[in-house]
């Protein structure tokens, strides 16, 4: 135990000589300033290879600048930025031998798609069999080899977008970045490009870095998902870990809707209201009294007309359906919950918000898959019991 | 069919406003540019072909004709480098000033042409305040084609400057990130992206310039001393000419240069789309 312990605190580099795999790339205590004010404040992480890590946050998070540091188009302030154990802090971006895949694509407007993906090779000064073959290769892979006469006006976002990331791949980069790749597309393309390329990045195991602002495109492409929030990363895991086991409130509701309870520590249970929710605490973090925040996700709820609940269902309250709204897939009901005579312990009740309709407080949101929406309808007005199937308590701060 | 503006006035679906404006503007243009234009090759071709190439083909006109072409030449290469290198500066770094030297740069179009000769002379002429300099060591700058290269220069100053920074401006950076990031290096990003996408600017730019300093007359005869066979362009040509009330040998330098600048701005037109071509 010990022994685990002193290995963790000595620094990276030399981390890196035991037997932890080497990290393809590693960000350590980055921080930053414009003018007065922070944008980056001792950002740590690392990405292994192959592996595929993305940078979720608001914009203004700082997660771009964070990209740009990394490839070297922008200083830190204080940390170090390692790329396969070698410091490349002070080296200026085209000495990184990192791949960048902008917003814009930033294709070269005046060369055609062939010298677009050649261009690293060619600045390389590589003989001519090389290049032609490598970016053959290449437009084969995203599968663009008809289109290698064309210039970049000439296609569509989706296509350019594939040219880019050919483009970078063609030096070998050591990293892959991308700056939100997929802004500028439409919903469908956005997805289907989205399996492509986390198909092609387990194809050519490069380690990649994502930036986006969509908590879906998040969870489905990253094998590890930080969250970035006002210049400081709130958590990270994997998108399984951050989505059920959020670490704080931001977290929770960054990544879809939330809804969110308070609720009092007593013993070892959770008292919401009236209701008590046995949960197993860590007693170090926890103390009786306590007043804490649980985190449950509107699939988690189950609304039942009677109070016979199935195992695993944490009976919250009563509430009274407001709303049924039909979304496709699923349905979303706003329900507001009751507290009957019998549950009211005057001010001490449950205080109740959710993230969607943050004003309309002890509101929350279900939602059922279509099949069981269609088995039992519910009707506005009608009174049903609330239960959870799982939940987070978030620490408190 | 159905979407017209509803302004309009229609007689029987046919347009009145539409060619009565055409007619309205082509009409107004006639006396303005159509037949000034007209009457060089009228008056130029009525004695005959073969006089008008005589006349064309006197050496002084030869002479004057090819000086305007090199003098014009040497400005344009020195100005269109020049602008290239201003509007990059300009573009990329804000300083203190910056906005006083592009004010500056663009100055000497609105400065009449013959106050930019005369500035010139009171400059590098035998006294000026450089030239004053130079004359014991026997270099004259004035009254040479160097002069008219100086005062070409001037005069053309801010126009390849004025086209190529607008394209500066709006280009986006993410292209030259994108180089550096590749691994080209600061002349390899400038050469194989950021030239190219200049090219329609750089050529058009070149064009007006060209187009401008070969019209040059104001501050060219204050500089150039009007020396014909050595420092006589082809506008000082036609003027010396029709002074001495040779009306056919400055008509057909007339229309030499005429056609020339209906040349450039044909080019300069209809090879814009395949010099943007992307």
């Amino acid at each position: 135990m010990a022994k685990a312990k002193e290995q963790l605190v000595q620094d990276p580099p030399a981390a890196e000589s035991t037997n932890l795999p080497p990290a393809a790339a590693s960000v350590v205590g980055l921080s930053k300033h414009f003018g007065k004010t922070s944008v980056l404040e001792n950002i740590t992480f690392d990405v292994a290879e192959g592996e595929v890590l993305v940078l979720l946050g608001a914009s203004g998070s700082g997660k771009t600048t964070i990209l740009r540091i990394i490839a070297g188009l922008e200083q830190p302030l204080k940390g170090r930025v390692i790329l396969h154990g070698k410091d490349v802090t002070d080296l200026p971006a085209r000495e990184r031998g990192v791949g960048v895949i902008f917003q814009s694509y930033a294709l070269f407007p005046k060369m055609t798609v062939e010298k677009n993906v050649g261009y690293g090779l060619r600045i390389r000064k590589r003989r001519r069999k090389e290049i032609r073959e490598t970016v053959k290769e290449l437009l084969s892979l995203v599968q663009l080899e008809e289109h290698r006469k064309k210039y970049p006006s000439q296609l569509s976002g989706g296509q350019q977008q594939r040219v880019a990331i050919a483009r970078t791949l063609a030096y070998k980069p050591e990293v892959l970045l991308f700056d939100e790749p997929f802004g500028a597309l439409d919903t469908q393309t956005r997805s289907h490009l989205r399996r492509e390329i986390r198909a092609l990045l387990k194809k050519v195991r490069v380690p990649a870095i994502f930036i986006t602002h969509d908590q879906e495109e998040a969870l489905e492409l990253g094998d590890r998902v930080a969250l970035v929030n006002q210049g400081h990363i709130e958590q990270i895991g994997t998108p399984y870990e951050i989505y059920t086991h959020p670490a704080t409130e931001y977290v929770a509701t960054f990544l879809g809707a939330a809804n969110i309870l308070e609720a009092t520590v007593r013993n070892d249970v959770l008292e919401v209201g009236s209701s008590q929710i046995p949960a197993t605490l860590d007693r170090s973090k926890f103390r009786d009294g306590d007043c804490v925040k649980i985190v449950f996700r509107p699939e988690d709820v189950s609304l039942c007309r009677s109070d016979l609940l199935r195992p695993g269902q944490i009976r919250i309250s009563t509430a009274s359906i407001e709303e049924i709204a039909f979304v496709g897939a699923y349905e979303r009901i706003r329900l507001r919950l009751e507290r009957g005579a019998d549950e009211c312990r005057t001010d001490e009740t449950a205080y109740l918000l959710t993230t969607e309709t943050p004003e309309r407080a002890k509101a929350i949101i279900a939602t059922r898959p279509k099949p069981e929406a269609t088995a039992t309808r519910l009707q506005v007005g009608e009174r049903v019991v609330v239960s959870i199937n799982s939940f987070t308590v978030l620490e408190p701060r | 069919m159905s979407t017209v503006a509803p302004t309009m006035r229609h007689v029987r679906g046919f347009d009145v406003a539409r060619p009565l404006s055409i007619g309205m503007l082509v009409f107004m243009m006639l006396p303005l540019v159509f037949l000034p234009l007209a009457s060089i090759f009228i008056f130029g071709t009525s004695n005959g072909l073969d006089k008008f190439w005589a006349a064309l083909m006197a050496p002084e006109a030869v002479f004057a004709l090819k000086l305007s072409m090199a003098t014009s030449f040497w400005a344009t290469v020195f100005n269109v480098i020049f602008g290239l290198f201003a509007a990059y500066v300009l573009s990329r770094y804000n300083f203190w000033g910056r906005n006083a030297l592009i004010v500056t740069i663009s100055l000497p179009t609105a400065i009449p042409t013959a106050v930019a000769g005369f500035a010139l002379l009171l400059l590098w002429g035998p006294y000026g305040t450089l030239g004053r300099l130079l004359a014991p060591h026997g270099i004259q700058v004035m009254f040479t084609a160097g002069a008219i290269i100086l005062a070409n220069i001037f005069v053309t100053f801010p126009l390849a400057f004025g086209v190529i920074k607008p394209v500066f401006d709006t280009m986006s950076r993410s292209l030259e990130e994108a180089s550096a990031t590749i691994g080209a290096t600061r002349w390899q990003t400038f050469w194989h992206v950021t030239l190219p996408s200049l090219r329609g600017a750089i050529v058009s730019g070149a064009l007006l310039t060209f187009a401008r300093a070969v019209g040059e007359f104001g501050s060219t005869i204050l500089v150039s001393g009007n020396l014909a066979g050595k420092t006589q362009t082809a506008p000082l040509y036609i003027f010396a000419k029709f002074n001495e009330g040779q009306i056919e040998a400055a008509n057909a330098i007339a229309i030499v240069l005429a056609l020339f600048s209906f040349l450039i701005f044909s080019v300069l037109f209809f090879a814009r789309d395949w010099l943007d071509v992307d």
